[in-house]
């Protein structure tokens, strides 16, 4: 059974006069565990559509069932609950709380859930040993480089426990080794964890690794294909 | 943790919110600074006058507080009211005082003056007139050829007299005519009203009643003081329904300008302090504004991993209220101390002295606050802190987390 169910989904953008449809009757359907890339040109809709799957934003027309859910009729209340229930985020820049030290940032998507703190102290020790970075939790931020930052970021949206992730371009900011340090977690949680990620990229490294790609362009789907991950030599 | 948070929050720009830490805590150390001051010379006006010219409580013949002529006396006479209030045990003790409008005059000059005739030993114990006369300044009725007169020293200097000399006080009697009487000089006393102290001469009762051509036991007034000034309102209701043909008024009826001081006082500090801290909420809204477009990308993050509008709101207005409140601890400590400090030294306005006196006050300032102010003034600051959340809080509630987390 799919885990999200996509159904002719439509989103226009009125830029003064011009309408941008960004979303041009989109189907798609997630299995859990899936391991997926959204790619395409700038502009071919690719942040819109993670927006929508996320509950960030609402669309003009079409379904997006979550778990039986529909949430594009979810009421502004119910659906920022539902995101902490269901949903993992990792954004572009991170977007860690610079106050907080690493341990704090995990730790705090699980205080929303109101987890004890035992608990919740518990598990995000695992995941940032799971992530690499158990000898940096009480690290900052800031004393923290790019990659480990995004690591912490997976690391959060893990805390959760959602039935899947949502990374807008997680590499966008990385190097290289920064790049494939973060996709082997990724494939690691994905394979050991069935964790299921959805990504939106431009990095071709990226796309190599995921098991399904899905072209847009003009807010169309234009190719949803298989793929056979490259391995690393 | 949110509190954790949004402690830690405040500190992220430490120069900016130290600014805003220290112009609260400066703000309020000048507020409830001026605040103290003025409530302490309030205070003491109000205590000096109580203890020194109308006492806690007055009973009259009704008459005699619209016309006070000699003619509208007490008609029982002290004894019966007397009986009564010593009954009462949160009176701690009453003076009856004849008490009429003469000419005091002298050699050299003459002025209308008010004639109390009062029962030294008793009065002592309503007022404290009779501390108030310096060692060189005679005594309290002692000793000496005549029939002696306590004066104030203003009145002294405008009769150009002094201590032991003769004045001459001219008065209508009981009939109507005109009498008057030759005094002794026996004490000179100063008060921080120089206008009482022109006004108000002290005379002993029997003698002015021989004089009046009157009984023994006449009295125009009863002046009361009582052990706690709380229970005076009972008293007064309990006095007024003894004696129904008699009015009773307490020291804001009396002396109304005193009362309205009293009351509006605290109003007055709280007005002054809100004024303060409505000034300087404006400045927490300034930082809390820059706070939050600074932090448009992670609001919209906290958003968009589920922290709800509630949550979101509390952070923000915690971060106002815990910057309002480090100012202002800070600045009620700093007050705290300087008023403790020239509440035990006394801000001495010497210089000032004659334009005070004139007014009924002590030049020298002792700067006072309830405890309640504090505890008010810190849930006034809180409200501050939460007044000026509400407008950044409501900024960063309109966020769209789909905008604001890819804000650059």
């Amino acid at each position: 059974m799919s885990i999200i169910a996509i159904e002719n989904l439509e989103k226009s953008y009125h830029d003064s006069e011009i309408e941008v449809r960004a979303l041009n009757g989109i189907n798609l359907n997630f299995e859990e565990g899936e391991f997926t890339a959204i790619v395409g040109p700038s502009g071919s809709g690719k942040t819109t559509l993670l927006n929508m799957i996320g509950g960030l934003d609402k669309p003009d027309r079409g379904t997006i069932l979550i778990g039986g859910n529909d949430i594009t009729r979810l009421s502004s209340r119910k659906l920022i609950d539902f995101r902490l229930r269901n949903i993992g985020f990792v954004f572009q820049s991170y977007n860690l709380i610079p106050v907080l030290t690493a341990m704090e940032n995990v730790e705090f998507i699980m205080h929303l859930q109101k987890i004890p703190r035992a608990d919740r102290e518990k598990r995000a020790m695992e995941l940032l040993e799971s992530v690499g970075l158990g000898d940096r939790i009480h690290s900052r931020p800031s004393k923290l480089s790019g990659g480990q930052q995004q690591r912490v970021a997976v690391a959060r949206a893990l805390a959760s426990r959602p039935a899947f992730i949502l990374a807008d371009e997680p590499t966008a900011n990385l190097d290289s080794q920064s790049t494939r340090n973060l996709l082997g977690i990724m494939e690691r949680l994905n394979h050991e964890e069935q964790v299921t990620f959805i990504f939106s990229t431009h990095d071709q490294r990226v796309v190599e690794k995921a098991h399904r790609i899905i072209v847009l362009e003009d807010g169309k789907v234009v190719t949803d294909r298989e793929n056979i991950p490259a391995i690393e030599p | 943790m949110i509190w954790s948070v949004a402690w830690k929050n405040i500190w992220r720009n430490r120069m900016r919110s130290l600014v805003v830490v220290m112009a609260i805590a400066l703000g309020l150390l000048g507020g409830i600074f001026s605040s103290a001051v003025l409530k302490g010379t309030s205070d003491q006006r109000v205590r000096e006058a109580v203890s020194r010219e109308t006492s806690h409580l007055q009973l009259h013949n009704p008459k005699y507080i619209e016309d006070q002529e000699v003619i509208y006396f007490i008609g029982t006479g002290y004894k019966p009211i007397a009986a009564v209030l010593d009954t009462i045990r949160s009176v701690e003790a009453w003076s009856p005082r004849v008490k009429f409008i003469a000419m005091a005059g002298s050699a050299n000059a003459g002025i209308g003056v008010m004639v109390n005739g009062i029962d030294p030993e008793l009065e002592r114990q309503v007022t404290e007139i009779h501390s108030l006369i310096c060692d060189t300044c005679g005594g309290w009725f002692k000793g000496g050829r005549g029939v002696p007169v306590v004066v104030g020293q203003a009145l002294v200097k405008k009769l150009k007299v002094r201590l032991n000399s003769k004045i001459i006080l001219t008065f209508q009697d009981m009939q109507g005519n005109l009498t008057g009487g030759a005094f002794r000089i026996c004490g000179i006393y100063r008060t921080s009203n120089s206008v009482f102290d022109e006004m108000n001469v002290f005379v002993g009762r029997s003698e002015i009643c021989t004089l009046l051509g009157a009984d023994s036991l006449l009295c125009h007034e009863i002046a009361v003081r009582m052990k706690d000034p709380a229970e005076t309102a009972r008293v007064q209701n309990l006095l007024q329904s003894t004696f129904p043909d008699l009015k009773v008024q307490n020291w804001k009826e009396i002396d109304p300008i005193l009362g309205m001081l009293n009351d509006f006082m605290d109003l007055w500090l709280y007005l002054f302090m809100g004024i303060i801290l409505l000034a300087l909420g404006f400045g927490i809204v300034n930082t809390m504004l820059m706070a939050i477009l600074e932090r448009t990308r992670e609001l919209g993050m906290l958003a968009a991993i589920g922290m709800n509008k509630f949550r979101l709101f509390l952070m923000i207005m915690l971060e106002s209220v815990f910057l309002s409140l480090t100012g202002g601890i800070i600045g009620i400590i700093l007050a705290t101390g300087l008023t403790l400090y020239t509440r035990h030294t006394g801000i001495n306005l010497g210089s000032f002295a004659e334009g005070f006196e004139k007014i009924g006050y002590n030049p020298v300032l002792y700067p006072s606050l309830d405890p309640y102010f504090f505890i008010n003034l810190t849930i006034l600051v809180i409200f501050t802190g939460i007044l000026a959340s509400l407008y950044p809080a409501r900024q960063a509630l309109r966020l769209r987390p789909a905008d604001a987390v890819r804000n650059e």
